[in-house]
Formats: C-alpha cells, structure tokens, sequence
C-alpha cells in the first residue's frame, strides 16, 4: 500500500540532494582522465564505482549509470500511488522496452552472438513481453518479432512485410517508436487532471523536435512513400504544416525562422548540422520545463517528476562524459552536449 | 664495330631512359602537388566526420551508436586491380559495394554516417593516389640510377674501350706502314 502522495513528494524532495549539481558534473567533465572522473565520481552519491576492465570501459559504466536510474525510479514507483507509479512505470519502463526490442531486432538482424545482444540490453525486467531471453534466442529477426505475438507489441508483425518489401529495419524501428508513442500518450491518463501538464509539456516538446528532426532528415531523400500523416501521427507545437514545409524546404534556415519559441532556438545548430546539440538543447529545455514545473507546485506531483526527468538527464550527461573520458575527448568537446552544466 | 654498335644502342636506351625519367618526374610533381591539396581537404572532411562520430556517441551513448551502427546491412567491399603508367604499376581501388544502413538510425547517427560514407570515396582515391605517386617515386629513383649508371660508368667504360681498341688498331696500323715502307724500301734498294 502507497503512502500517499505527499510522502513521495517530501522523498523526491530528499532525494534531490543526491543529484550531481551543474557545478559538479562540470567538474566531472573537466576530469584529465578516465580515472580522475572515477575519483570525482566517488565523492558523489554514485560512490566508488569499480568496473571490469577487461570489457569496454565505457559500456560498463553506462550499464552501472543506467542500473542507478532504475533504482532510483523505482524507488519511486514503490511508493507512489497506483495511478502515478503506474503512468511512470509506463512511462520509463515502455520506454526503455522499446529501446530493448530494437536492439534485440537489430541484433538479430546483423547476426550478432545472443550473449553480445543480452549485454546491449537495458537492465530492466521485462515490462510487456514475458522474456526477452526468448525473443533474443529466436532463430531469426523475423521470429523474434512473430513471438511478439499475444503481446501489445503484437502489431508489428504486421509491419515485416514492409521490412521484406524493402529489405530493412526501419519499418519495424518506426512501428515502435509509435507504438511507444501511443502508449506514453495512453498512460498520461492514468493521471489526475491537473499533474498531466508539466508531463504534456515535455512530451510534447520532445516529440516536436523529434518530429521536425525526422522532416530534416527526410529533406532530399525522395526513395521513401510516406505521406506526412503516416510519419507523424501525433504533432503539437510544429504543426504538420510546418513539418510538410520542412520536408519540401531547399533552405531549412527560413522553417526553422518561422518557428515560434522555444523551437526556432532550440533548431538553430540545424543550420550547422550539428544534430547532437539539439539533443542536448531539448534536453536543457526539458530539465528547465521540470524545474519550472516543480517551482510552480513545490509540494505535488511536478516534484516527483522533476525528479526523475533530472535523474534521467544526470544519467545521459554520465554516460557521454564517461564515453568521452574513455576516448580522451577534450573537456570542451564533451561540455557542448551535456544538458546540466549548460542549465545554470 | 660490334662495340659501336653495342654503344649506339646504349645510348638510345640511355636517351629514352632520360625521357622516361622526366615523364616520371612530371607526373609526381604534379602527383605531389594534388595529394597536398586532397590530403588537406581529406583531413579537414575526416576531422567533420570525427566530430559528428563523437557528438552521436556524447548524444546517445555507446551501446546505442555501436546497436544502431548494427543494422548496417553490408560492409564495404573492394577489387584492388592493377593499372600501370609508364610501365609503373600501381594499385587502382574499385568499390565492389558501398555500406547500406537498413535501420532507422538517429539522425544524430545518420549524419555522422553521411559524412563517413561521404568522405569514404576521398579517402580511397587519396590512397591510390599515394600508392601511385610512393611507386613512381620509386621508379623515378630507379630510373635516375639506371640514366646515371649508364652516363657516368658504363658509357664512358665502353668509349673507353672503344678508344683503346682504336688506338691499338691505329698503332698496328701505323706499325703496318712502317714495316710497308720499310719493306718497300729494301726491295727498290735491291733491285737497284
């Protein structure tokens, strides 16, 4: 039984105290080394993390940052009421599912050994499969998806058609991400009326910048049928007009001009092609969203979900500084595309 | 005589050895002179490429680029044949099959991927481009040490024989003279 919503609120506000401020993970990416971010790293709530060496480094230690967001969001699902711990598990844990199935699916596909592709998974359980040992040990990547069957996921089968038509991945990645899509959108009635703002805002930004990413990326490449409406089945902020208009732009600087606030700042580095630092502009987006959420209510569920969203942008910022350690990428190169030093 | 010709004909060969090592040596100065330019080029695209590389990684984590990088469907496949230019052979690169990506990547990746595979055809014309221009060089050297071998040893080591036998045949012949006079001389004197 839950203790209610005001206990999780008072505990994701204790809890906030073990994220890494801007000011720390600054400090961490400026580390000389791969060790010196180890040491800094053990003086946080992280603690000493000791890694099999024998391995890549940095895949190690992704799996060590992403196993301490689970426990931290599941900390929370434990004792958040039903509706709230359900929307996040669904939220997360869908999430996180789908990037599984993926990996598995692509596995599959390049002939990958299983214990390779049981590695790249994320460490969650499985959410709406039952296993995802079975589905990694079907013979093929079409049997992989075909035991998806009796599962949400069931739908895709549907979809290898397509990927026989074309002898690729896509239709089924894309098949995915929407199904993913509609279930985040399906969750975020499990919550009450007045919670599922700051949730909408974010999902909401981050699906339009996705949404305007994917009509750049279609810009010039004419092999694809796909019709707008098929590619882009929820649409906010960048209506499909605009996403159409991308699409057909010769020049992509005058759409995103025409954007309004946030997204014509956020899509600017679009002009370089330096997609990586729109990722990590939405990401800052989101993070101020949460903090202006949980300024606007201090003492509901904006806390709580602020902080998972610093909790799982502390995660990505982990994992590309400890990439970029491991690789001796210069401290500057490494800042540009973190989220939360770039937040103050 | 089977000296002078033999002489002849070495000259001739020396004369289109000469001509062959300026062939060579024009077409690696101007070997030289686009590989500085590509090379620069190539290093600046590489450099691009290698940013794009690290923002996907930065982006999206490891397991993620090294799971969607999966789906490329085939690899790279390449026929090195030979071509040759002035009798030099030379490794020329013909792209059997160029990588396809079957998933859907992220556009983080697939611009990082873009500009790999962009560049992918710069860097395989740069290294047959450097493998021809390392072996003209190499010929070019060749060559230069077959022209002077011929010039400074071998030529003057043939005229000089060539000399000697002349002088001895002028000697002999000279020698021959003499002893005609001579003889001729005794025989006027004893018919007298």
């Amino acid at each position: 039984m839950s203790p209610g919503l005001s206990y999780v609120v008072i505990k994701s506000h204790a809890l906030m105290a073990d994220l890494l401020t801007p000011e720390q993970m600054r400090n961490l990416a400026e580390r000389e080394s791969l060790e010196g971010f180890v040491e800094q790293l053990a003086g946080t709530s992280y603690g000493r993390i000791s890694v099999d060496t024998d391995g890549d480094v940095s895949l190690a230690l992704e799996k060590v940052f992403y196993q301490k967001f689970i426990e931290r969001m599941m900390a929370i699902v434990d004792l958040a009421p039903a509706n709230i711990g359900g929307f996040l598990q669904s939220y997360y844990y869908q999430r996180f599912e789908v990037i599984n199935l993926k990996r598995i699916i692509r596995g599959k596909y390049s002939g990958i050994p299983i214990p390779q592709i049981v590695e790249s998974l994320i460490p969650i359980t499985p959410y709406r499969v039952e296993s995802y040992e079975d589905l990694v040990e079907a013979e093929s990547f079409k049997d992989s998806v075909r035991r998806l069957k009796g599962t949400p996921y069931a739908s895709l089968v549907a979809s290898l058609d397509l990927s026989d038509k074309y002898d690729a991945l896509w239709p089924l990645e894309i098949a995915l991400s929407h199904l993913n899509a509609g279930a985040v959108f399906n969750s975020l009635k499990r919550l009450p009326q007045r919670d599922r703002g700051l949730v909408r805002k974010i999902v909401q930004a981050e699906a339009d910048v996705e949404n305007f990413l994917v009509a750049a990326k279609q810009r010039g490449s004419r092999d694809r049928a796909h019709r707008p409406e098929e590619m882009f089945p929820a649409t906010y902020g960048i209506t499909i007009e605009m996403l159409r208009e991308a699409i057909g732009a010769e020049d992509i600087r005058s759409v995103i001009e025409g954007l309004t606030p946030p997204y014509n700042e956020i899509l600017v580095p679009l002009y370089e092609g330096d997609v990586a630092l729109i990722r990590s502009r939405i990401r800052q987006h989101v993070y101020d969203i949460a903090r202006k959420g949980r300024t606007a209510n201090d003492f509901g569920f904006n806390v709580v979900m602020a902080y998972l969203v610093f909790s799982e942008i502390e995660k990505d910022d982990l994992v590309g500084i400890a990439w970029g350690k491991t690789q001796g990428i210069p401290a500057e190169d490494i800042l540009k595309y973190l989220a939360i030093p770039g937040s103050v | 005589m089977e000296m002078k010709r033999r002489i002849g004909f070495i000259e001739r060969g020396t004369e289109f050895l000469k001509l062959k090592r300026d062939h060579l040596a024009k077409e690696l100065t101007a070997s030289i002179e686009v590989l500085k330019g590509r090379r620069s080029l190539l290093l600046e695209n590489l450099r691009g490429a290698y940013r794009a590389v690290t923002a996907a990684y930065i982006s999206l984590g490891p397991t993620e680029v090294r799971s969607q990088a999966s789906s490329i469907k085939a690899g790279l496949e390449l026929e090195v044949l030979p071509r040759a230019v002035m009798g030099v052979r030379y490794p020329f690169i013909k792209v059997e099959k160029k990588p396809q990506i079957a998933g859907e990547l992220d556009i983080t990746l697939s611009e990082a991927a873009a500009k790999v595979l962009a560049i992918l055809d710069d860097i395989l014309q740069l290294a047959e481009f450097e493998a021809r221009a390392e072996r003209i060089a190499d010929e070019l050297g060749k060559t230069n040490r077959k022209v002077n071998a011929l010039e400074n040893t071998i030529i003057p080591s043939y005229r000089q024989v060539i000399k000697f036998i002349e002088d001895k045949l002028d000697e002999e012949s000279l020698e021959e003279l003499v002893r005609m006079k001579l003889i001729g001389g005794a025989l006027a004197r004893r018919r007298e």
